[in-house]
């Protein structure tokens, strides 16, 4: 399978500071799959995005080690053009990255920046507010809307460019639940897509796993775990202990395994399907019992 | 660009104003009929002409015709009262220096009002100046209660204005917002902290006023960082050139289109604008000598 991102041996360390926020991390990204990057805070997660988009080392002083390959170009000696677009980012915060007055000229202003005509511009216009559901938001100004629909429009522009690779730092961190389960849904709509590479740093591991084909473990700068997600979950009290919580329906599954309760061979479930099948199946091994 | 009208839920009163960076504007409004650049066109007229004009009178009445504007516009005029500590004080400012200190000159005629005596000539001319200004400001009230910060971009874009420039200008009036309510953020957690600033001495609501700048300075700081990683992010270079070399596109400004009325209006401004300032600069048309309340005033004085 061809890689999207292929990072070598990086090392980053800000400037003005002593420690390296990355120290030799490895980390090959397929096309067209989705990755969950997850750690706790202040684990250079959001590093290691801004080193992918770019940002880093071309907005940011520091030291920079190592390598970072966007679909086979070195991301070090790419323009910022190129960069946009193959690979969008989605900040955390959705205001830091709005610079005009009405969400349309929001999302139009990375369209004509890559060279696009009025036409496709229009086109991808409609089809990035279809998907995100901001129809209705165009004519409004983007400080003026909800956290939700900012985080929305965030995503928009950025999936209205039409990058390969889109990239989220935790898109639910500022809004109500009722706006992480839009967030979640449009996730979930590009995943079934499968044309694009995603890459979701996430703390919401329960809404996460599902979608994931792998997820990543990042802790001090470097990947301590890079799994499919029935891997990745299959030592929860490792996770806890990197400050990871598995979904709880991998949590009760892995009790009930310790028990004897589930078969050892089977999956821990990451989802409420899995976990209420996995639940019959305990209780038929407990009524052998 | 068709006007749009939002519609509220049955028993919900419809919201007649929007919020913009830089205050208000009505939700529907005859203006935006006319493209921005007769709207700029508009604002040149009466933010700039009145500088031509001496005669109070004449500032008066373009003063009035603004308001008027402003009525047909649909702007909800209770709104302008906060611009009632402006007018009131610049007044204030402009009357206390010229009677304090009127300046020397001979010719200048004393005029005694029971213990002060003042003298009429910059009286006068202060009280014109103030009319002046007041005109100015309500022709710059009148565009930023009538525009909002897209349609000056699109002006200034449809006069081919290169693209950094208006960039910049957006980018600047983004900030000049997002000061104001980063300024509102901080006081508001201030007082819900039990400050109260109406039970502090004048030196210290300065002193607090001062301390204000520290925090609004960093984090302007960081949103510059911010805005700088988000042009970086979207592909923006500063050339405004595309890969490859070519002229970016503008879909914005497809949106807009002119119209006769804008030619005419615009047309209409311009010979205004160039026929003022012909009748002031070239025959001195406007000057205080041919105020109609300055000669009454005069001949009740007794001033030759």
């Amino acid at each position: 399978m061809a890689m999207a991102v292929v990072i070598k041996d990086l090392e980053w360390k800000y400037e003005h500071t002593t420690q390296f926020a990355l120290r030799g991390v490895n980390l090959e990204i397929p096309e067209n799959t989705f990755l969950g990057l997850v750690g706790a805070n202040e684990q250079g997660k959001t590093t290691l995005i801004n080193c992918i988009k770019g940002l880093i080392p071309h907005s940011f002083n520091g030291v920079y080690r190592g390598s970072v390959e966007v679909f086979g170009q070195v991301v070090k000696d790419t323009t910022s053009l190129h960069l946009a677009r193959e690979v969008g980012l989605v900040f955390a915060d959705p205001e830091a990255q709005f610079t005009a007055m009405t969400v349309e000229e929001e999302l139009v202003f990375g369209l004509e920046n890559v060279g696009y005509d009025i036409r496709k511009i229009r086109a991808r216009l409609e089809w990035a507010a279809e998907v995100t559901l901001i129809g209705d938001l165009l004519d409004k100004s983007p400080y003026d809307i909800s956290g939700g629909q900012k985080q929305r429009v965030a995503i928009a522009c950025v999936l209205a460019m039409d990058p390969r690779i889109v990239i989220m730092d935790e898109p639910t961190s500022m809004i109500d639940p009722l706006g992480k389960q839009f967030i979640f849904d449009i996730l979930r709509k590009l995943k079934e897509a499968g044309d694009r590479t995603i890459i979701v740093v996430e703390h919401n591991i329960e809404q996460l796993a599902p979608l994931a084909d792998q997820l990543a473990l990042m802790r001090a700068g470097q990947i301590l775990k890079v799994a499919p997600p029935d891997e990745f979950f299959a030592d929860p009290d490792f996770l806890v202990e990197q400050g990871v919580y598995s979904p709880e329906v991998t949590l009760f599954t892995g009790w009930l395994r310790r028990q004897g309760r589930f078969p050892a061979s089977a999956p821990l479930p990451r989802d409420l399907a899995g976990g209420v099948a996995a639940a019959r199946a305990a209780l038929d091994m407990g009524g052998r019992a | 660009m068709t006007t749009t009208v939002e519609t509220a839920p049955a028993g919900v009163r419809a919201p007649k104003m929007r919020k913009t960076l830089l205050g208000y504007i009505p939700i529907a409004s005859p203006f935006y009929a006319y493209h921005p650049v007769t709207r700029l066109a508009m604002y040149i007229f009466f933010g700039v002409v009145p500088i031509f004009i001496d005669l109070p009178e004449i500032n008066f009445v373009l003063l009035l015709i603004m308001l008027g504007l402003l009525r047909w516009g649909k702007v909800d005029l209770g709104r302008l009262r906060i611009y009632l500590p402006l007018i009131v004080s610049v007044a204030i400012f402009m009357f206390t220096m010229v009677l304090i200190f009127p300046g020397r000159d001979p010719s200048y005629t004393p005029v005694t009002i029971g213990p002060a005596t003042l003298y009429y000539q910059p009286v006068f001319f202060t009280f014109a100046s103030y009319w002046r200004l007041m005109a100015m400001l309500f022709g710059t009230i009148l565009y930023f209660s009538t525009n909002r910060e897209r349609d000056t971009l699109v002006a200034l874009r449809a006069v081919r204005l290169p693209f950094i420039a208006s960039y910049v200008i957006g980018l600047s009036i983004r900030s000049a917002g997002m000061f104001m309510e980063d300024f509102r953020t901080i006081r508001e957690a201030e007082q819900a902290r039990g400050l109260d600033t109406g039970a502090m001495k004048f030196s210290d609501q300065v002193k607090l006023y001062m301390m204000y700048l520290i925090p609004l300075f960093s984090i302007a700081l960081r949103r510059a960082d911010e805005i700088s990683n988000a042009l970086f992010a979207r592909g923006y270079t500063l050339t405004g050139r595309v890969e490859g070399g070519g002229q970016r596109s503008d879909y914005i400004l497809t949106q807009y289109r002119m119209q006769l009325k804008d030619w005419v209006w615009i047309v209409i401004f311009g010979v205004l604008f160039v026929a003022a300032a012909v009748a002031q600069y070239g025959f001195g048309a406007f000057r205080l000598i041919h105020s109609p309340l300055n000669l009454y005033l005069r001949s009740l004085l007794g001033i030759g």
